[in-house]
C-alpha cells in the first residue's frame, strides 16, 4: 500500500498502523496506551494525527479526482485520528506536522499532566520516563492548571515484589491489557470511574508468574520494582544484556548494576524467545548475588577449620592432593547451569587429569537434545496443535507465554524498519483464545490447564505408559492393555493423536517428569517423530543442552556424578553442586582424600571441604550458553563486584598456572577456540540475537542404558520458577512465594496434622530438606509437590512423612 | 429579543395533518395497558404476526428501508439501512439488541413505553429479530428505571407463557426469546459498544470501531443494536405500512417522534408529533408555553447545543438537516426551556458536572479535561474567582475537547459549553467582571 506521511512515500504491508508508518517513515508520533506486543486501544489520544485518504466512487470503483490536479483527491477525516488504531489504506495520506496536529498534542500533554505529580526529581522512572521525554518534545512546559492535583495513595503494594504510586498512573491502561493478553491472568483492572479511576486488584496480591513486566511498560514512574525502589537514578545504572541462566529458555535480560551491585533486572528483547516478557523468578531472582555471606575468597581447611587463603595457596594445596592420586581417581562436576565455556575448562582439567569421572547435573539418563530439529519458541507461538507434558508455567515459563501466544492465532509479527510494530492491528483486547489446540497433561493440576482444551490428569509415573500407548495409537496399534491411569481413554487418545497429525505444525513439550523417565523419553522421540511434530525438551538447567552438545558427559555410566558422589572418586572437584544435602551422601564425602568446592554460599558441602573456591553468579562471568532451541546466546558480565571469585575458567587458570600447564579453557578467549571448532560459529562475536543451529543439533550421546520407567515414590519434584536453592537468599521473593513450598492435598495434610505455614523438616528422597506446608486441592490425593533442586531434580520421589520435624509452626506465629 | 419570540403560532400543522394519529404512545397513561390482555385487545403483536407470517426477513428490512426511519436514539441513522449491515447468517448466534438506557438529561420518552406498553417494545423486538435473522434479544435496560424493568420483566414472562416468545413464533419456524439486563446507572452505557461490555460483565468502556457491532457485537457476535423508539416504530410501519410513515415529516426525517419538553412550561411531557414539527408548535402549543421569561432552550437533550429563544431558532422545524444547519442537533428531541432568571454559567455547569461524573476515564481528554479540569474551572467561575484567562481557557477547551476523545462523551459535554459561549458570553464577562452572577442563585422551591 502506498501511504505519503508528511513528505515521505513509503510501501507498507497492508494491516499496516499509521503509527507504524510514520514511525517507519523515520518520523515521530508521541504514543503512551500503545505498547508492542499488545493491542492497540486508542486511549491516551497522543498519537493523533490528520489523516485522510482517497475515496472510491461506489458505483464505478474509480477514484474520485481532484479537480483541480487530476490527482485522486484525498477526504481528510473530519477528526483527528489516532494513529495507533488507525490502519493504512491505499493512498492514505497522514500528517504529523501540521498546526492543527502540533494543537492538539499541546492539549493532550496538558491534560495528561495535569493530574501527574511533578515529583520526577524523586521518581526512579526519572530520565527513563515516556511521559517525560513526551512532555519535553510534545508539551507547551506550562501549566494552566491552578488547582490541586489528584491526591492519592503514593506506596500502594500490589504485591511483595511491586509498589505502585497511584497520583503518578496515567491509565494508559498498559498494565491492565497485559495481565488479560499476556499471560491471561486477569488480576488487575480499573476501579472507580472518570477522574476517580485507579487500578488496583479485586484480592491481595498478583496471583501470576509473570507480574514484573508491568514496571517495565508503564510508561510512567507508577510501577515500580519494590526490590530496586529508592536505589538509584537511571543514568547512573550500568545496562548490561545478558542471558537469563534461571532457566532453559536463554531469555535476555538486562541487568541494571550500580556501584558494584545487582540494582534491578529488566526483560531483554528478543523476539524469536521471550518477545519483551520475563517472569518473576528471572526478575527478582538476583538479590542472592548481593547477599553478605557469599564466599568472598579461597579457603583451605587447617586444623578441621577453613582458613582464608589465596587462590595461589588453594590451588598449590590441591595440585599436591591430587598429584598422589591416580588421574581416574579424581571426579569432576559441574551445574548444569555453567556456561559451554566453563564447560570447555572442565573438560580440558578432566583430559589432564586423565579421569572420566566428569559429569554435569542435574542430567537426565536419556539425551536432552531431540533427534530431530528441536522445536523453537517461534515454532510454539505458531503451533496449531501443542500437546504439553510439564508444569510448563513454572518449569519453563517463556514457553507458557508463547503456548498463549499460539492460543490467540496471532503469529508473531514481521520486523519492521523501527523494530516491533508499535500497534499490531491484530491484536485485539479480549481476544478468543484457540484453546482446542492445546492439551496440558501432569500428574497435578497445573497453571496452563485452566488455558487448555483439553487436560489429562495421569497417575502419577505414567509418563511412559501414556506416552507409549500415544505412538501405538499413531502407529495404529490396538492397545493391549488398560488406559484408566493415563487420564484419557481410548477414544481421547486417538482424538489427540489425529489432531497432531492433522496439524500442519504440531509442537509437543515435555519437561522434568518425562525427562525423569528413559521410557518416557523414547517414547516422546518417537512420538514426534510418527505424527511428525516438533519436540521441545525442557532440560533441567541453563545449559544442559549446550554442556551435552560439547560432550561433558561421562565416559561410562558407571562414571557419573551420582556414582562419584557415593564413593566412585577419591577427590572431588565440584562446582555449584551440594550433595552433602544427603545426609548419607554427608558421610561418605568424608571419606574423601580432597573435596574442593567452587560455590556461591557455604554450603553443607562446602562445610565439608577442604578447599572451597569462590564462584561467580550468572550476572558475573562471560560466556556462552546454547538455549534448548539450539541457540548459541551471550552471557555477559555486568560491572558488579566479584571479590576474589572466579568462574570455572578462571579455577582452570589458576590451577594451570600452580601446577605449570597452560590448559585450554583457562580463560572465555582460550574456550572459545575450541568452541569455534564445534560450533563454527566466533563466540566472541555473538550478537544479542545469539545463533540458532541450522541442521539440527545432533548429540554426540547415545541414550543410556540405563531404563528406569520412572520412580516410584508419593511426591512429585519439578523445576520451579524461583531457584530453589537461592530462595532464601532472595528476601523479597521468598516473602512472595512464602518460602520453598511442600504442596499437599488437604485431606493428607489433616491426617498429618499439618497447617498451612508450617516451617517443617523432612526426608525428600535421600535428601532432608526444610520447606514449608501448603495444603493445596490442586494436588491429587495421597500425593505431594516438591521444587526441585539443582541436586534434586525433577521426578518422584518418596516423601517420609514420619520424618518430618516441624521447626515452626504455624499456630506459634499467630 | 423579540417579544414576539415569546408568543405562540398562528396554527398548529401537526393537528391539521389528516396522516397523523398517535401510535407509538397511544397506549401510555391508560389504566393496565402494560398487561398482554390489553395489548392484546388493541391488536398487540399483529405486526410481528403480519411479519412472520407474511414477509421475508428483507422484506421486512426493505419495508423499514423505504419508510425512511431513521435511529430515535440521537444520532439519526436509518434503521433499515443498519439492519441490512448484519453480515449472512453463518451459524452464529445473532442478537438483536434494544438500547433502553436513556439517560440523556431531557430525554424521558423511553421510559413509558417500558412502562405502561412494554409488549410494543417485545414487539418490535420481535420483527427485527426476524428481519436480522437473530433468535436472541437483549434488552438493556437503565438501571434507574426500576418499575420499567419490572413491567418488562412481567411482560416478557406473559408474551413467554402465551408463545410470543420462544419456540415457532406464530406458527412459524422462528424461534426468538429476550434476555433481559438491567444497567447500574451509568450514562456511558447508552454508548453502544459500552452497553455491550456492559452487558457482558466488563467495564463499561466503549469498544474501537471498527469492527462495527455487526460484525462483532455482543461476545463478539453479529449484533444489531436499536433504541426503543426505533424498535417500537418498526411495528407501526409495519402494520401500516412504510408509505404511511414516509409521508409525514420531510425528506430526511420521516415519520412521528417522540418530542419531549421540560423546564418551566405549562405542560412538560412526552408528545407524539409528526417530524419537522417547529419548536414553536411543541413549546407554545403542546406545551403551553413557558410559565416564565424564557432565555435559550436546548434543541436535543443535554448535549446538543443550545438556541437562544429567538424566533430564527423556535421557528425551525424539529428534523435533522435544519438543525445541524443551524449548529446543534435533533439528538433524542429532549427540548429544554431555560428560564431568563436562571444564570447561564450555572445551568452549563450543571451539565458539565453531569459529563464529568459520567466519563468513564478512559481517555486522556474526557477523563482529565472533562472529568477534572472543566468542573473544576466552572467552580472557580462561579465562586467568583474566575478571570479573562479562564474564560479564554474554557472556551479553547471545550474546542480541544471536540473530536479528539475516544468516544462522544467528551464531544456532548464540550458543544453545549462552546454554544453557550457563542450565545451567552455576557453573563460569563459579567461573572468575572463583578465577581459575581448576572441572575442571583434562586430557589424555586422556596418562592
Amino acid at each position: 500500500m502506498k501511504v505519503r506521511i508528511n513528505d515521505v512515500e513509503l510501501e507498507l504491508a497492508p494491516g499496516t498502523s499509521a503509527i507504524d508508518a510514520v514511525f517507519a517513515a523515520g518520523h515521530d508520533v508521541p504514543y503512551f496506551c500503545s505498547e508492542t506486543y499488545m493491542s492497540p486501544i486508542g486511549a491516551c489520544r497522543m498519537c493523533l494525527a490528520k489523516v485522510g485518504a482517497p475515496r472510491q466512487d461506489r458505483s464505478t470503483g474509480e477514484w474520485i479526482l481532484d479537480e483541480e490536479t487530476g490527482e485522486p483527491k484525498v477526504f481528510y477525516f473530519p477528526n483527528l485520528m489516532a494513529t495507533c488504531t488507525t490502519t493504512v489504506m491505499e493512498g492514505m495520506v497522514i500528517d504529523t506536522l501540521s498546526e492543527e496536529v502540533k494543537d492538539a498534542q499541546n492539549s493532550m500533554v496538558e491534560f495528561t499532566l495535569i493530574n501527574h505529580p511533578l515529583d520526577c526529581p524523586v521518581c526512579d522512572k526519572g530520565g527513563a520516563c515516556e511521559l517525560q521525554d513526551r512532555a519535553y518534545e510534545y508539551g507547551t512546559g506550562l501549566s494552566r492548571f491552578p488547582f490541586d492535583k489528584r491526591h492519592q495513595e503514593k506506596h500502594h503494594a500490589l504485591s511483595e515484589l511491586i509498589t505502585l504510586d497511584r497520583e503518578r498512573c496515567i491509565h494508559c491502561k498498559r498494565c491492565v491489557r497485559y495481565f488479560e493478553e499476556v499471560p491471561g491472568d486477569e488480576v488487575l483492572d480499573f476501579i472507580e470511574r472518570g477522574g476517580h479511576t485507579y487500578i488496583g486488584t479485586a484480592d491481595e496480591d498478583l496471583p501470576s508468574n509473570f507480574t514484573g513486566n508491568i514496571t517495565d511498560i508503564c510508561p510512567v514512574g507508577a510501577l515500580l520494582d519494590t526490590t530496586s525502589r529508592f536505589r538509584g537514578r537511571n543514568w547512573e545504572y550500568h545496562h548490561t544484556r545478558t542471558t537469563s541462566l534461571d532457566d532453559s529458555s536463554g531469555t535476555p535480560i538486562v541487568v541494571d548494576a550500580r556501584t558494584g551491585h545487582i540494582e534491578r533486572i529488566k526483560a531483554g528483547l528478543h523476539p524469536d524467545i521471550n518477545k519483551r516478557w520475563i517472569d518473576d523468578g528471572i526478575r527478582f531472582g538476583h538479590e542472592y548475588a548481593n547477599a553478605d555471606d557469599r564466599i568472598q575468597s579461597p579457603m583451605i581447611r587447617k586444623d578441621g577449620e577453613l582458613t582464608q587463603a589465596t587462590w595461589d595457596e588453594a590451588m598449590a594445596f590441591i595440585a599436591t592432593k591430587i598429584n598422589g592420586l591416580a588421574g581416574k581417581e579424581v571426579g569432576l562436576a559441574i551445574r548444569a547451569d555453567a556456561t559451554l565455556e566453563e564447560g570447555v575448562a572442565v573438560l580440558a582439567l578432566a583430559e589432564h587429569l586423565q579421569t572420566g569421572q566428569v559429569d554435569h547435573y542435574p542430567r537426565p539418563n536419556a539425551s536432552v537434545i531431540p533427534p530431530e530439529t528441536p522445536a523453537t519458541f517461534d515454532d510454539l507461538a505458531r503451533a496449531d496443535a501443542i500437546f504439553v507434558l510439564a508444569d510448563v508455567t513454572e518449569e519453563l515459563p517463556a514457553a507458557d507465554l508463547r503456548i498463549k501466544d499460539a492460543l490467540k492465532g496471532v503469529v508473531p509479527p514481521e520486523l519492521m524498519e523501527h523494530g516491533v510494530p508499535i500497534a499490531d492491528l491484530r491484536l485485539k483486547e479480549r481476544m478468543a483464545r484457540k484453546r482446542d489446540i492445546l492439551t496440558v497433561g501432569a500428574p497435578f493440576i497445573t497453571d496452563l490447564m485452566s488455558h487448555s482444551g483439553k487436560s489429562v490428569l495421569y497417575q502419577p509415573g505414567s509418563e511412559a505408559d501414556l506416552l507409549e500407548a500415544l505412538v501405538a495409537v499413531a502407529a495404529g496399534e490396538s492397545l493391549t492393555s488398560d488406559t484408566d491411569h493415563l487420564g484419557l481413554d481410548q477414544s481421547e487418545l486417538q482424538l489427540l493423536v489425529t489432531q497432531l497429525i492433522e496439524a500442519q505444525k504440531p509442537v509437543i513439550v515435555c519437561g522434568g517428569l518425562v525427562l525423569a523417565n528413559d521410557a518416557a523419553v523414547a517414547a516422546a522421540k518417537t512420538l514426534a517423530k510418527t505424527v511428525d511434530a516438533r519436540l521441545m525438551l525442557i532440560g533441567p538447567m541453563a545449559n544442559s543442552f549446550g554442556l551435552e552438545r560439547i560432550g561433558l558427559f561421562p565416559s561410562h555410566d558407571k562414571y557419573d556424578y551420582e556414582a562419584m558422589i557415593s564413593g566412585g572418586a577419591k577427590a572431588l572437584i565440584l562446582s555449584g553442586l551440594d550433595p552433602a544435602q544427603a545426609p548419607a551422601v554427608a558421610t561418605k564425602l568424608e571419606d574423601l582424600d580432597l573435596l574442593v568446592v567452587h560455590d556461591l554460599f557455604l554450603t553443607e558441602t562446602a562445610r565439608k571441604a577442604h578447599v572451597v573456591l569462590p564462584a561467580r553468579t550468572g550476572y558475573g562471568k562471560e560466556g556462552t550458553v546454547m538455549n534448548l532451541e539450539g541457540r548459541l546466546l551471550p552471557v555477559r558480565s555486568a560491572p558488579i563486584e566479584n571479590n576474589h571469585a572466579e568462574d570455572f575458567t578462571g579455577l582452570v587458570r589458576h590451577f594451570g598456572e600452580a601446577s605449570g600447564v597452560r590448559l585450554e579453557g583457562r580463560s572465555t578467549r582460550s574456550a572459545r577456540r575450541v568452541l569455534r571448532k564445534k560450533f563454527d560459529v566466533d563466540l566472541n562475536d555473538l550478537n544479542d540475537q545469539g545463533v540458532l543451529g541450522e541442521a539440527g543439533t545432533e548429540s554426540s550421546r547415545q541414550d543410556s542404558s540405563k531404563v528406569n520407567r520412572g520412580q516410584k515414590g508419593n511426591a512429585f519434584l519439578t523445576k520451579a520458577m524461583v531457584r530453589t536453592e537461592y530462595l532464601d537468599k532472595n528476601p523479597s521473593l521468598r516473602a512472595s512465594n512464602g518460602g520453598v513450598l511442600l504442596r499437599i492435598n488437604p485431606a493428607e495434610a489433616n491426617a498429618w496434622g499439618l497447617h498451612d505455614s508450617d516451617v517443617v523438616s523432612v526426608m525428600v528422597g535421600k535428601l532432608r530438606r526444610l520447606v514449608t506446608i501448603q495444603s493445596s486441592e490442586l494436588i491429587p490425593e495421597g500425593f505431594m509437590h516438591v521444587p526441585s533442586l539443582p541436586d534434586q531434580p525433577a521426578g518422584l520421589v518418596q516423601v517420609d512423612l514420619g520424618t518430618i520435624q516441624i521447626q515452626r509452626s504455624a499456630l506459634e506465629t499467630v | 429579543m423579540a417579544e414576539t419570540a415569546q408568543e405562540s403560532s398562528a396554527q398548529l400543522t401537526s393537528r391539521h395533518d389528516p396522516r397523523y394519529e398517535v401510535t407509538l404512545y397511544r397506549h401510555v397513561g391508560v389504566q393496565d395497558s402494560h398487561t398482554l390482555d390489553y395489548y392484546l385487545g388493541h391488536d398487540g403483536y399483529e405486526s410481528a404476526r403480519k411479519a412472520l407470517t407474511g414477509m421475508t426477513p428483507s422484506e421486512v428490512v426493505d419495508e423499514v428501508k423505504a419508510s425512511g426511519l431513521r435511529g430515535r436514539g440521537g444520532a439519526g441513522f436509518p434503521t433499515g439501512v443498519k439492519w441490512s449491515f448484519m453480515p449472512p447468517p453463518d451459524g452464529r448466534q445473532r442478537f438483536i439488541l434494544c438500547n433502553a438506557d436513556e439517560s440523556e438529561p431531557g430525554s424521558f420518552k423511553d421510559r413509558y413505553i417500558l412502562e405502561d406498553d412494554p409488549h410494543q417494545l417485545i414487539e418490535g423486538m420481535i420483527i427485527a429479530g426476524y428481519a436480522i435473522e437473530a433468535t436472541r434479544g437483549v434488552i438493556y435496560v437503565r438501571g434507574e428505571y426500576m418499575t420499567g424493568y419490572e413491567r418488562l420483566h412481567e411482560a416478557i414472562q406473559q408474551a413467554r407463557d402465551r408463545g410470543f416468545l420462544g419456540k415457532g413464533l406464530f406458527g412459524t419456524d422462528f424461534d426468538f426469546d429476550v434476555i433481559l439486563h438491567r444497567g447500574a446507572g451509568a450514562y456511558i452505557c447508552g454508548e453502544e459498544t459500552a452497553l455491550m461490555n456492559s452487558f457482558e460483565g466488563l467495564r463499561a468502556n466503549p469498544r474501537l470501531k471498527p469492527p462495527f457491532p455487526a460484525q462483532s457485537g455482543i461476545y463478539g457476535l453479529p449484533t444489531t443494536i436499536n433504541n426503543v423508539t426505533s424498535l417500537t416504530s418498526a411495528v407501526h410501519i409495519i402494520a401500516k405500512g412504510s408509505a404511511w410513515f414516509a409521508s409525514m415529516g420531510t425528506e430526511d426525517s420521516r415519520g412521528t417522534k417522540l418530542y419531549q419538553i421540560s423546564g418551566p412550561v405549562r405542560r412538560p411531557g412526552v408528545y407524539e408529533l409528526p417530524m419537522a414539527t417547529t419548536f414553536r408548535e411543541l413549546i407554545f402549543d403542546h406545551a403551553g408555553g413557558p410559565t416564565m421569561r424564557a432565555k435559550a432552550f436546548i434543541p436535543g437533550g443535554s448535549s446538543s447545543p443550545m438556541f437562544p429563544f429567538q424566533n430564527e431558532y423556535l421557528d425551525a422545524p424539529m428534523e435533522y438537516g435544519t438543525l445541524a444547519r443551524l449548529g446543534s442537533m435533533l439528538g433524542t428531541g429532549g427540548v429544554i426551556v431555560i428560564p431568563e432568571e436562571k444564570c447561564m454559567v450555572t445551568a452549563i455547569y450543571n451539565v458539565v458536572r453531569f459529563y464529568a461524573h459520567e466519563s468513564c476515564g478512559k481517555c486522556t481528554p474526557c477523563r482529565e479535561g472533562v472529568a477534572t479540569w472543566l468542573p473544576k474551572m466552572y467552580q472557580k467561575l462561579l465562586a467568583g474567582m474566575g478571570t479573562k484567562e479562564d474564560l479564554v481557557l474554557i472556551e479553547e477547551m471545550s474546542q480541544r475537547l471536540q473530536g479528539t476523545a475516544f468516544c462522544v462523551l467528551a464531544d456532548a459535554c464540550a458543544m453545549p459549553v462552546e454554544a453557550s459561549f457563542k450565545h451567552f458570553r455576557h453573563e460569563y464577562q459579567y461573572l468575572v467582571d463583578h465577581g459575581e452572577r448576572m441572575y442571583k442563585k434562586s430557589d424555586w422551591w422556596q418562592e
